[in-house]
């Protein structure tokens, strides 16, 4: 248990140095920038209580608005993404169910599944994060092409990761 | 209460979602001065239909409010429509008119020094011969006569008041047309003394004492007053006293009115007297 704790700890200081210090500072013809961060929310535990995973949404939301100057984007971005995980991950269960104690991970359910898994939340995540930026619905296709654009890089990334995280 | 604690139970992602979505959209409305005014920009939208209904409304009920204002703005403004009238007449001068003959001319003055508490009152201009302003010309304020010009220099002149113990005034009485001699007898600037009255007249408390044009300075017709009281003195005349309708204790603007045909007359007298 602390050892779970610590371990996510790590992940989250590493991925939000990441962010903050690399993707943030990605400027890329102004429709990609990848946040890679909501990563963390992906590797929670699948059994984790909702009400946790939405604090801890909340908290990480918070944390990336606080680096990027952008206040409560990011907090309401992370908390739908939270928010939405259960339901997702009950969406696409495999047919055998969860193992108590499991982590969503590539190794353990296959690279098809993943990609589902991340695709949906990344997706919703920078859906709400861009328009929340936004803020109008006047270019709508403007910022779907970036949500789109923006998705597929961070996509890439959290699987690259994913992958080598598995070889350890 | 149950089943409120069941509702919470069951629903507490929902609710904890959308406590944690509203703190953050408070956050970005309230922290980004870009999503503040779109925030603001929409509420207002939404709300001024409504408030362009609660004004119509408003405006509505107003409507004698309203009015009456408007009527009181009419009131001033004709008002001072009837004052701009008053002092384009005061402004009127004198036309080169050869078939009307016209006999008076017409100028305006201001009153720059006056007194009233002497027995012989004088009274300054502030205009003078390059004015056109000349000796023997009657000075008349808005509500009557107030005295005739004595002296002038170039750009001052120097009028006698009606407040002089040596003013003496031709006047008639306008019920009667009954004429005498209107002179001040020194004590009240509000009052003056028309002499020569017989007493086979009869005399009205109330009566409008006006000018006439026998001295060939004054105008016929001009307000002198109003026959205050009466009493026979000594011989066959009244002594009737007259309440000056020029208020002398604040004359400021008058008219200065000048005969063009005084000479001819007064020199046409002379050669009979």
């Amino acid at each position: 248990m602390i050892n779970s704790i610590l371990r996510y700890t790590i992940i989250f200081v590493i991925l939000i140095l990441l962010q903050v210090l690399f993707f943030n500072n990605i400027q890329f013809s102004g429709y990609v920038n990848p946040y890679v961060y909501i990563m963390l929310i992906l590797l929670l535990p699948v059994e984790i209580s909702s009400w946790i995973l939405l604090f801890i949404s909340f908290f990480i939301g918070l944390t990336v608005d606080f680096f990027s100057g952008s206040t409560g984007m990011h907090a309401g971005a992370t908390v739908a993404a939270g928010f939405v995980r259960p339901y997702i991950l009950r969406f696409i269960s495999p047919r055998d169910s969860y193992e108590p104690g499991a982590t969503p991970s590539m190794q353990i359910y296959g690279f098809r599944w993943f990609l589902i898994y991340t695709v949906l939340i990344v997706v919703i995540h920078h859906f709400i994060l861009f328009y929340l930026e936004v803020f109008r619905f006047a270019d709508f296709f403007r910022t779907l092409l970036r949500v789109l654009l923006s998705s597929l890089f961070s996509v890439t990334f959290i699987l690259l990761a994913e992958y080598y995280r598995k070889g350890r | 209460m149950r089943n409120l604690l069941n509702f919470l139970a069951r629903y507490n992602n929902l609710i904890l979602f959308l406590l944690f979505e509203g703190i953050a959209v408070y956050l970005v409305v309230t922290g980004n001065t870009y999503h503040n005014s779109r925030v603001i920009k929409g509420v207002r939208g939404i709300t001024r239909v409504a408030e362009e209904k609660i004004t119509n409304t408003k405006n509505y009920l107003n409507l004698h409010e309203i009015n009456t204002n408007l009527a009181m703005e009419n009131v001033a403004l004709k008002n001072s429509i009837g004052r701009m009238i008053k002092k384009e007449n005061r402004l009127f001068f004198s036309v080169s008119d050869t078939i009307q003959q016209q006999q008076y001319i017409y100028t305006t003055g201001e009153i720059v020094n006056n007194s009233t508490n002497k027995q012989k009152n004088f009274f300054t201009l502030s205009k003078g011969k390059k004015q056109g302003i000349n000796v023997d010309m009657a000075v008349v304020s808005p509500e009557g006569v107030a005295g005739i010009i004595v002296g002038s220099s170039d750009n001052y002149s120097i009028g006698m008041s009606l407040l002089n113990i040596d003013f003496r005034l031709s006047s008639r009485m306008k019920s009667n047309g009954y004429f005498g001699s209107l002179t001040w007898d020194g004590r009240d600037y509000r009052y003056a003394i028309l002499n020569e009255i017989p007493q086979h007249v009869t005399v009205i408390v109330g009566d409008t004492v006006e000018t006439t044009s026998y001295s060939a300075i004054f105008p016929a017709g001009i307000i002198v007053g109003i026959v205050s009281d009466f009493e026979k003195t000594g011989g066959d005349f009244y002594k009737i006293r007259v309440s000056l309708a020029t208020d002398f204790k604040k004359l400021n603007y008058v008219n200065i009115i000048g005969n063009l045909k005084k000479t001819e007359q007064q020199d046409l007298e002379k050669l009979y007297q």
